[in-house]
């Protein structure tokens, strides 16, 4: 299996990075990685320096150096990992079929968006309408969330560190220990993140959007 | 073959094909850990009136369960694959379910995965919640959170069925009730130690062992009476003027070795207490070899033949 590593150049314009997904990326060669085509006049050579690692364990593909600019990183995902070890432009993990992506920084907005399963953790802010149209999965922020947090979101956690801003459309369902938190919980040990000292299972739970399906949850993580 | 001054005799216990699972059922302490197991492996002492043969298997520590919590492994076999996920079903909603904190899990990986929560979810009437979560090995699995008024009852979807072997016995024969119960005690306690297998009557001891037929048209089973102390003389009696009382132990197991290896340390342990204790011989339970598909000829296995 390969780990790709993607480290940034200094960019004066948004980077769409949708096509970069592990499965992708998997048996490439440096060469067919910098010449693939990123939009019509931009390759993947005029904005990141490619390293690949063949003696992997399981399919991975490292962003350094990323900004606010890089966009679409994660994009319908469908297994592996993704690590961003800097920030995230707009639609971090849009369309997450499976598979983990693990942000260090901040993530933009729609973060999530209309994500089916896997697991999307932001160890730094998300920016608005996270988790928007979210239909599945695990969505885990330790920073701060923007306005419209879980715009449309019809089933799925969304779990954070902090307290959001009340919205009409969530209803808190008061504090609870949930078991399966021990489960999930486990299964974050295994990553390299902030979320592997995550260990409380007493939550405050918010269903929502009550404007559409309602079936989603928000559980703030208490200490 | 001798024993401590206990006979073995030179005979087979016949043994069938079965379906078996294995489930992981945690709780808060191993008090309710206890609980919803003891009323799992209830009322499943025979597959002939019971559907199923369950037992407890081990305890587990905080560290063996996915859900970090004491808990226990039960093992739980049927003749088919059929009534074995019916009755797992059942057991599941009567039993786990309705105990308070237990929660349950796969406890053996097979390609054959039976429904663990997978139609047990519909108790939540829609308030259920999936969730898909990676194990150790990073393999996706997933659990079901169903709304209860404890709070929330988490199982695993599934869970594996495998082949797996019913019915290696073997008889203990004494001179008094008492010796023989104590020596199949010890028996028991030593076959628990051991992993894949369960000892499905109660206290893992049965004391009604049945040959095939009966004199009644309608049954298809009854007494055994060629080993009841009691009609020594009025039928063609296994037992000797000594024997005065004889039990069995029935043993399923995962595979032909790890019943072989319990049968072992079971046979090995009742007769330690020996002749002096009252211990005069250990048999087997057959049918003349022609129903079961698989024998554990005593003789063999004590002399470390079979090994896993």
């Amino acid at each position: 299996m390969s780990h790709i590593t993607l480290t940034a150049k200094a960019v004066a314009r948004s980077v769409d990075c949708r096509t970069l997904l592990p499965q992708a990326l998997q048996g490439k060669t440096v060469a067919e990685i910098t010449a693939m085509k990123l939009a019509a006049n931009l390759s993947v050579a005029d904005v990141f320096e490619v390293s690949v690692d063949t003696t992997s364990e399981a399919p991975a593909v490292t962003f350094k150096n990323t900004t606010s600019a890089h966009q679409y990183i994660g994009f319908g995902m469908t297994s592996g990992q993704i690590n961003v070890t800097g920030d995230a432009g707009d639609f971090l993990g849009a369309q997450l079929q499976n598979g983990v992506l693990i942000c260090k920084g901040n993530a933009g907005a729609r973060a999530g968006d209309r994500m089916r399963r896997g697991m999307l953790l932001i160890e730094g802010n998300a920016g608005d309408y996270c988790a928007s149209d979210m239909m599945a999965g695990t969505l885990g922020v330790l920073g701060t969330t923007g306005a419209y947090l879980g715009y449309g979101m019809k089933r799925g956690t969304l779990l954070l560190a902090n307290t959001p801003a009340a919205q009409a459309t969530w209803i808190d369902c008061g504090f609870h220990t949930l078991p399966f938190l021990n489960i999930l919980y486990k299964s974050f040990k295994r990553l390299d993140s902030r979320f592997a000292q995550v260990s409380s299972q007493r939550v405050q739970r918010w269903m929502g959007d009550m404007g559409g399906l309602g079936k989603a949850e928000i559980l703030v993580i208490q200490p | 073959m001798v024993i401590n001054g206990v006979e073995i005799d030179d005979t087979f216990a016949e043994a069938f094909n079965m379906r078996g699972t294995r489930i992981l059922i945690t709780a808060q302490n191993l008090r309710w850990a206890y609980n919803a197991a003891n009323a799992m492996t209830g009322f499943a002492t025979s597959v002939i009136g019971c559907g199923v043969e369950a037992g407890i298997e081990r305890e587990l520590t905080a560290d063996e369960t996915p859900d970090g919590r004491p808990g226990l492994s039960v093992l739980m076999f049927a003749m088919g694959s059929k009534v074995l996920m019916q009755q797992l079903e059942t057991r599941m909603g009567q039993c786990i379910l309705t105990c308070p904190t237990a929660a349950a899990f796969a406890g053996i990986e097979s390609e054959d995965m039976i429904s663990l929560g997978k139609h047990l979810r519909f108790f939540g009437d829609g308030h259920q919640v999936s969730k898909q979560i990676p194990d150790a090995s990073g393999k996706l699995k997933r659990y079901w959170r169903i709304p209860v008024m404890d709070g929330e009852f988490l199982t695993e979807e599934t869970t594996g069925m495998v082949r797996a072997i019913g019915g290696g016995n073997f008889l203990v024969l004494g001179a008094s009730q008492a010796q023989v119960l104590t020596a199949c005690e010890a028996a028991i306690d030593a076959m628990r130690k051991l992993p894949n297998v369960i000892m499905p009557f109660p206290g893992g001891v049965v004391r009604s062992g049945s040959k095939v037929g009966s004199k009644y048209p309608k049954m298809f089973a009854s007494t055994n009476d060629a080993f009841c102390p009691t009609l020594k003389g009025v039928v063609k009696s296994e037992l000797d003027p000594r024997v005065e009382s004889v039990m069995e132990i029935v043993v399923n197991g995962l595979t032909f070795e790890d019943i072989a290896i319990s049968m072992k340390a079971g046979i090995e342990a009742a007769c330690r207490l020996g002749k002096e204790n009252g211990i005069f011989r250990v048999s087997a339970g057959n049918y003349g070899g022609k129903l079961g598909q698989h024998h554990f000829k005593l003789r063999p296995i004590l002399s470390g033949e079979v090994t896993a």
